[in-house]
């Protein structure tokens, strides 16, 4: 007897803008003119870190731009929040969501993800015989990935910063973190031993909205495609 | 953990109790997709939840070993697997005791799967599917019947506004054997096309990439992607599966013109057993799929294809049901008001005990009226 009524909306997000997800930080200074040139042109105050506004409109009534933490431009995006965003190929690396598409290499935030250990031991370790080694690192599961490979299990030490100080201070004994110039990790008496994985930003869109609004996603990938070019 | 109490309420991640209203809702919004499935010929069957780990995980059973919780028989001594997916149990019956019932064989199935693990975009473990096969013949009539009888039970529970999502699971592992890749590179070049990294196909895909960065661009709307492969070359085994998924689409345009229709040719994540034309129903704007399905080879080699619906996603967008209305009926009443009410589709509650004010009674109850001398008196408000 299940006769059906109430007329409920299919969906708020078919209709609403498509929202681009911003890193705070370093690689948003370097968005501002990648964004000029695919003719995005949001709200001044978006590029103000000091603004308490975390979501701004563009001058596209159907796009807007929101600025959240780098690593939590990939979960916005994951979880639909977000249809499209920029974001460093580490933090994909580090959250493998399965729902998100990194179609295009943006080729800014250029860095390294590596390995470091103090200037007085680099060299000396014979990793083959190590079975366990501890690690600081804003990245667990890039740590436990690469030395799973070479049959070592990583001790995760979770910090969110100041990853150098960790093997000065016996907290542990090498740090995965973003390499950029190496200056930080010179500074604290650190050697840079290993890449794990080179790093840039990506253009990253969420699988379900680029599979049920095809048309008004790929408008926005095209429009950086043409912006690289 | 080792003095805490466990909390009472407290249940291993992923699982759930659904109480009332919800419960009722789910069970309703399965039987309206069966009906759904029913009136197109779709016969239902009941598989166990528990089977020997040997059948359920055989055939196109395998994919789904990683995600099947076992438990030991201690009758026959022999390992037990939970279903993760229903499709490999329908699978068996008609190739065993439905083996000589005539083909195409129409089957549905609604029930309860288990997952070893859930997604952080979909933690739950325990699922509900409703779902046909229909066993016994290959053609893109079957392929484009499957998601059409699927896309009308959506329409029956008044989900009219889907777009579906055509894929070719079988077309890319075909490309990438026959490239002679060294294993890491087509392992790093199957995750580029997973994430649909065009960098990463072009930097890894060596002399295929032209072909995959075709491929990758037709994703999108059914129609233009059509007409860019047909002005792609591709290896002839490819070309075939390419042909198909366009007679599917013309198929399905041929029965039913609104439908969204978008293809992906690359796309290959999730579909685990599919061997043809495979899809993935998604409502617009919305996360997660409300089904998924395709064609597989069913045991005994005999071409099927099949979709299933989750219903767990989609009761949350469906058309609510309607609920029988919750009648107070205080202790005492004739036997036949009660009867005549329940007749006319309410829900009576009986008191059990005399009240002194039946409409507080019927408030405390969550009941919207309650019967005095043989009506329906409204409790109004309060």
């Amino acid at each position: 007897m299940s006769v059906l009524t109430r007329d409920q909306k299919l969906s708020s997000a078919f209709d609403r803008p498509v929202v681009l997800a911003l890193p705070k930080g370093r690689i948003l200074r370097e968005c501002g003119p990648l964004l000029a040139r695919a003719g995005i042109h949001p709200e001044p105050d978006y590029a103000d870190e000091d603004s308490r506004h975390m979501r701004f409109p563009t001058d596209h009534p159907d796009l807007d731009v929101i600025r959240v933490r780098s690593f939590d431009v990939a979960t916005f995006v994951a979880f639909g929040a977000a249809e499209i965003g920029i974001c460093g190929s580490d933090v994909l690396m580090e959250f493998d969501y399965p729902e998100i598409y990194a179609p295009l290499d943006l080729g800014i935030g250029g860095c390294r993800v590596s390995v470091a250990e103090p200037q007085d031991h680099a060299g000396k370790t014979d990793f083959s015989r190590l079975s366990r080694v501890r690690v600081a690192s804003k990245y667990p599961n890039i740590t436990k990935k690469h030395f799973a490979t070479r049959g070592i299990q990583a001790e995760i030490v979770a910090l969110n910063g100041a990853m150098e100080l960790a093997p000065g201070l016996g907290l542990s004994r090498l740090i995965v973190d973003l390499v950029a110039t190496g200056s930080t990790l010179r500074a604290n008496d650190l050697v840079e031993t290993e890449v794990i994985a080179q790093v840039t930003s990506r253009l990253i869109v969420n699988r379900t909205a680029l599979k049920t609004r095809p048309e008004a996603i790929k408008i926005w990938i095209d429009r950086f495609r043409e912006a690289l070019a | 953990m080792t003095d805490l109490d466990i909390h009472p309420a407290l249940l291993p991640a992923g699982f759930e109790d659904v109480l009332p209203p919800a419960a009722d809702i789910e069970a309703r919004t399965i039987e309206a997709l069966m009906d759904g499935f029913a009136r197109h010929g779709y016969q239902r069957v009941k598989p166990p939840l528990l089977e020997f780990e040997e059948t359920l995980l055989s055939g196109s059973g395998a994919a789904m070993a990683e995600q099947t919780f076992r438990l030991m028989d201690p009758e026959s001594q022999l390992m037990m697997g939970l279903r993760a997916d229903t499709t490999p149990q329908i699978a068996r019956i008609a190739a065993t005791r439905l083996a000589a019932a005539a083909r195409p064989l129409r089957l549905s199935y609604a029930g309860q799967c288990l997952l070893v693990r859930g997604t952080q975009l979909a933690p739950e473990r325990q699922m509900a599917q409703a779902g046909i096969e229909l066993i016994g013949f290959d053609g893109p009539e079957a392929d484009a019947e499957a998601i059409l009888v699927a896309a009308s039970a959506l329409a029956s529970v008044g989900i009219e506004r889907i777009s579906v999502d055509l894929t070719l699971p079988p077309l890319v592992p075909s490309l990438l054997e026959h490239a002679a890749l060294s294993a890491p590179a087509a392992a790093r070049l199957a995750i580029a096309l997973d994430r649909k990294d065009a960098a990463g196909i072009a930097a890894e895909a060596g002399p295929l990439a032209a072909l995959l960065l075709a491929l990758l661009a037709a994703a999108g709307p059914a129609d233009a992607g059509l007409d860019l492969l047909a002005a792609t070359a591709m290896p002839a085994e490819s070309r075939l599966l390419i042909d198909r998924l366009a007679a599917t689409v013309h198929a399905i345009r041929a029965r039913t013109p609104g439908l969204i229709l978008t293809i992906d040719p690359i796309e290959f994540r999730g579909y685990r057993y599919h061997t043809g034309v495979s899809a993935s129903l998604y409502a617009p704007g919305r996360q997660g799929e409300l089904g998924r399905g395709g064609r597989y080879v069913s045991n005994e080699g005999e071409p099927a294809t099949g979709m299933t619906l989750y219903p767990d996603i989609i009761q949350r967008i469906a058309r609510r049901p309607i609920l029988r209305r919750r009648l107070y009926l205080p202790a005492g009443s004739d036997p036949a008001w009660g009867e005549r009410f329940r007749a006319e589709g309410y829900a009576t509650i009986a008191g059990l005990a005399p009240v002194a004010n039946a409409a507080a009674e019927a408030r405390r109850l969550d009941c919207e009226a309650y019967v005095a001398g043989g009506s329906i008196t409204p409790i109004g408000d309060q």
